[in-house]
């Protein structure tokens, strides 16, 4: 109020002060293991306002907005400025994202780099484990200035910093290759400072604009130290998990548009951007004290040696957008255009021997070449046509697929013939064809035979329709519908084919001026298919089947649906309303599995349908908002609100949930307890001037 | 922390504000227009006008400086001569069989040397001859004009993606921590789906820059399409996965040894045949690493570490 009022007094002139003020009372009652229902949010019992505040003038404004004022979500924004000369905007903004209460870990030091525990084994009694929380908190900060006093010319300067701290649920293998699995809550410290410059000039008919980002990455932990219960060495010999390396990521970019005749304009965007690293890299690791002959001899210290200790990470990106758009005639609207995208891996390539084994890191990089052209057509009989046609090659350093071609074509159509509806009709054909290389012998690997999907040869079609009803101005009615299918054509071995078929619904009526109903269904299923081989010799998928080589598919299969339906009921007019809303949606999925063993009986006690998981990510939300509005007087308004939300959660991969699985590793319950059922009434005034 | 943001950042900006803005001096009069005749029978659009920026002098293209209401409707002579109605001798952006592209026309009179619009013509909401007063009213004075908020606005047409936001993994976006438009520039660009950055991984990279790498050991596929396992709306599976492990991670490695086991319900908690790389998070229990390591020797090559 202090800030708004010095401002008003500073212009000397007339101002209009509005906004509003509220406090809101929370109390919540119901299950509060699970952090599902906070994921994002932070409710809970306890007392939250906001306050949003303007100060306007005919020549400049000021503004204040805070939400969820003294809870984790709160977030606060100043904004002031002189119309068409400059706007300056600061923010504060937090978020938690929480994955899992109650955790429970063998180490104690949860929350700090270093996880130990006492005595030479670890206790397998979980009820005795330290207990904590799986959460991120994120903080957010920045302002920017928007400067156009010397209009045409205008220059934006933006800076912000974004911190996310807290626990987080990594793993390690106990030994390599193989070993039991540990889960470890890791220690999270990130900071990234961000500030970006853009200087332009716009107007008609040329725009230009030259920009520069720079973010630093800071991570404030390095490695999460770890005792490995796995390698039988002392509480001294601590193992490690390398967490991400800190980075700077410089960008410079040009921006430019000219407008030409026949209502044409040609763009350009230009940028070259490099992002780097520094990492010494370790000369040994933890392992078994007998694991190696290299064995250092001090405290199961496996030794390696590096080419060079010091990995510097370099990889810089360049692309080129060219683009030539027209409007020649009101009908028609066109354009063409060209994109060059070079991803240059420079890092370093260091080897490692590691007694008989040598190994060196791969860089990987990309380019891409893509070209198209889109036209958009408006016919008689109101009806509208796009087409538009892109090819896109693709080469990277990967020995697989080194290079992909895709033809894509999209084709709309849309009509608008009747006053009281919309249709469209859409379709999409990708056709990709990649290059195969292998340079492993497909008798002794299986290698030669795997297609990897992000690359694999494919084609897609996509089919779109929808239609939009609005028989009354007071009413809408949507329906639509979507059919996806690739088929990995080229593919032996990995994912062959998926298909999604998507339907929605919505309307929305505003009966009377006391009634609005309004509601909307949304339906999903998706299904993917794998062909894969399990094998210790004979890698042909073409050989007959044994005992331990043999071919398996699995069918993966996820329906889900959600619903909506709601009202808005004017009790009293202007005085009383009522809001009510039920939302749902339930996502059941399945796993069919087919062991390809012909004659051959499946593993003792199984047959092909006890393999099936018949819970694979099911779940249902189910939620019921009522709340009530009550208009005191023009000022002042009090609400009060019931919400009930169930979420009910069921996995074959977390069902009968172990912390220590017999020898196989040490689990914390990381996303293991996702279900909840909550109950909040809020209660608000709400003070409007 | 928030005492000091306040004492340090605030309150220094304000008073920078103070001295920079009372040197400024304002601008030009209005040229005229017949806003006080359309008053008349207009009283709550003419209200939301004037309480909007499209009514402030002190902005230079302001309908306040042209002709008032005439400056987006057009001339009203003929309008009144007639007695008035919707849409007789009067151009009205509500009438849903007028062409997207006149709407917006009228608004790129005056805003198309703006330089967030300075990428519109290349937009697939032009093409698709989507118009300004889809998105914005021309007399609200709530902020940029919106007719509603964010999502709603968006899934208003991009109705497929409202199931993927309420699915059990998503973007904070049904939470309001974050808008369509922080990754979408929805006033047009060069990307593919509107995405503001020259790929999709500089997109992600944004808010997830721990993932930028350079990294020593790296994973291919990761290092050129976060979509590759990620979905960004939201997913049916954790972390918005686009598929479960281990059948995401076995699409691509199959080999000997456990990439090409199969993990049916025999290896879940407690069954006959459990493994650890089959119950709760399958290969990432122990395979943490996958957007790159720096460890040492196999550990980091295999991303264990």
């Amino acid at each position: 109020m202090a800030i708004l009022g010095l401002w008003g007094t500073a212009f000397g002139e007339e101002g209009k002060l509005s906004g509003d003020i509220s406090v809101t009372g929370v109390i919540r009652e119901g299950k509060d293991s699970s952090a599902k229902f906070n994921e994002y949010r932070d409710i809970r019992d306890g007392i939250y306002g906001s306050i949003n505040l303007k100060y306007d003038t005919p020549k400049q404004y000021v503004s204040f907005e805070s939400k969820d004022i003294a809870y984790d979500t709160q977030s606060y924004a100043i904004e002031g400025g002189w119309w068409d000369i400059f706007r300056l905007r600061l923010y504060y903004d937090e978020m938690p994202h929480n994955f899992t209460y109650n955790a429970r870990s063998l180490y104690s030091g949860v929350g700090t780099n270093y996880l130990t525990y006492a005595g030479a084994t670890p206790v397998t009694n979980s009820l005795g484990w330290n207990t904590f929380d799986y959460t991120i908190r994120r903080k957010n900060m920045g302002g920017g200035l928007k400067f156009d006093y010397l209009n045409p010319f205008y220059l934006d300067v933006n800076v912000d910093q974004q911190r996310k701290s807290g626990v987080y649920p990594l793993a390690a293998a106990g030994t390599t290759p193989g070993g039991i699995g540990i889960e470890l809550p890791t220690n999270i410290d990130y900071t990234t400072n961000n500030i970006k410059l853009d200087v332009g000039y716009s107007t008609k008919p040329l725009f230009l604009s030259v920009n520069y980002l720079y973010s630093r990455f800071e991570n404030g932990e390095s490695f999460q130290n770890f005792r490995n219960p796995a390698t039988a060495n002392t509480a001294a010999a601590m193992d490690t998990l390398y967490l991400p390396p800190e980075n700077d990521y410089h960008k410079f970019g040009f921006k430019g548009g000219v407008a030409l005749p026949f209502n044409s304009k040609f763009s350009v965007d230009l940028s070259s951007a490099r992002a780097r690293s520094s990492v010494t890299l370790s000369n040994m690791y933890v392992s078994n004290v007998t694991a190696a002959a290299s064995n250092i001899g001090i405290r199961g210290l496996t030794g390696v040696a590096l080419s060079n200790p010091y990995f510097n990470g370099n990889v810089s990106t360049d692309q080129l957008n060219l683009a030539l758009t027209s409007n020649p005639k009101p009908f028609l609207n066109a354009k063409i255009f060209y994109k060059y995208y070079n991803k240059d891996n420079k890092s370093d390539v260091i080897t490692t021997i590691d007694g008989a084994n040598t190994y060196h890191n791969h860089l990987f990089d990309y380019r891409k070449n893509i070209y198209g052209a889109e036209v958009g057509v408006k016919l008689p009989a109101q009806f509208r046509v796009t087409a538009a046609y892109s090819f896109t090659k693709t080469e990277r350093a990967r020995e697989d697929f080194p290079k992909n071609r895709d033809n894509l074509i999209d084709l709309g159509l849309k009509w608008s013939g009747l006053k009281f509806m919309n249709a469209k009709v859409g379709y999409e054909y990708l056709d990709r064809a990649a290059e195969f290389h292998s340079l492993m012998d497909p008798v002794a690997n299986l290698e030669p035979w795997v297609r990897r999907f992000d690359a694999a040869g494919q084609t897609r079609n996509t089919y779109k329709a929808s239609v939009e009803f609005f028989p009354l101005d007071t009413l809408s009615l949507n329906i639509g519908y979507k059919y996806k299918h690739s088929d990995y054509k080229d593919t032996i071995l990995g994912l062959t084919d998926t298909k999604a078929h998507e339907a929605n619904a919505d309307i929305d009526w505003q009966i009377h001026k006391r009634l609005r109903l309004f509601g909307y269904f949304d339906f999903e299923q998706r299904t993917l298919d794998q062909f894969q081989r399990q094998t210790t010799v004979n890698n042909d998928p073409a050989l007959p089947p044994t005992a331990t080589s043999f071919n398996w598919t699995s069918e993966a299969k996820e329906n889900s649906y959600g619903y909506g339906i709601g009202a808005d009921i004017s009790i009293i007019t202007d005085k009383l309303t009522l809001s009510l809303v039920h939302n749902s949606i339930k996502s059941d999925g399945t796993i069919d599995y087919t062991y390809l063993l012909g004659a051959l009986p499946l593993p003792a006690g199984q047959n092909q349908d006890t393999i099936d998981l018949s819970s694979w990510d099911n779940y249902r939300l189910n939620n019921y908002v009522a709340k009530a509005t009550y208009q005191v007087t023009k000022m002042l308004a009090v609400s009060a609100t019931y919400a009930f939300e169930d979420f009910s959660y069921e996995d074959s991969q977390y069902s009968n949930y172990l912390y220590v699985p017999g020898t196989t590793g040490y689990m914390t319950g990381a996303y293991g307890d996702q279900s909840y059922r909550t109950h909040v009434v809020f209660l608000s005034v709400n003070v409007k001037f | 922390m928030q005492r000091k943001f306040l004492v340090f950042v605030f309150f220094p900006i304000v008073i920078m504000l103070y001295g920079i803005a009372v040197p400024l001096q304002a601008v030009s009069a209005e040229k005229g227009g017949r806003s006080e005749t359309c008053k008349a029978c207009h009283q709550g659009h003419y209200n939301s006008y004037i309480n909007s920026p499209h009514a402030k002098k002190a902005i230079r293209k302001s309908p306040a400086n042209a002709e008032g209401c005439e400056s987006c409707h057009g001339d009203g002579k003929s309008h009144i001569q007639k007695g008035g109605g919707g849409g007789i001798d009067i151009f009205i952006f509500r009438d849903k069989k007028v062409d997207g592209t006149a709407k917006s026309a009228k608004c790129l009179d005056c805003h198309a040397e703006s330089r967030t619009l300075s990428h519109w013509d290349m937009g697939a909401h032009k093409t698709a001859g989507v118009s300004c007063d889809n998105c914005h009213t021309v007399h609200s004075g709530k902020k940029m004009n919106l007719k509603t908020a964010q999502p709603e606005l968006c899934l208003s047409c991009h109705r497929g993606i409202r199931m993927q936001i309420t699915k059990q993994s998503h973007h904070p976006i049904r939470e309001g921590k974050m808008k369509c438009t922080d990754c979408h520039d929805h006033h047009g660009g060069f990307e593919k789906k509107l995405i503001k950055a020259g790929s999709v991984n500089e997109l992600c990279y944004t808010c997830h820059a721990e993932k930028r790498g350079p990294y020593f050991w790296e994973h291919p596929p990761v290092e050129e399409n976060c979509q590759t396992c990620h979905t960004v709306h939201g997913s049916n599976h954790g972390k918005l996965l686009t598929h479960r492990v281990p059948q995401l991670c076995q699409s691509c490695h199959d080999a000997t040894r456990h990439p090409g086991t199969i993990y049916t319900n025999f290896g879940n908690f407690g069954a006959a045949s459990q493994s650890n790389r089959m119950f709760a998070r399958s290969c990432l229990n122990c395979h943490s690493e996958v957007h790159g390591s720096t460890a040492p020797s196999s550990r980091g090559k295999t991303l264990v570490r």
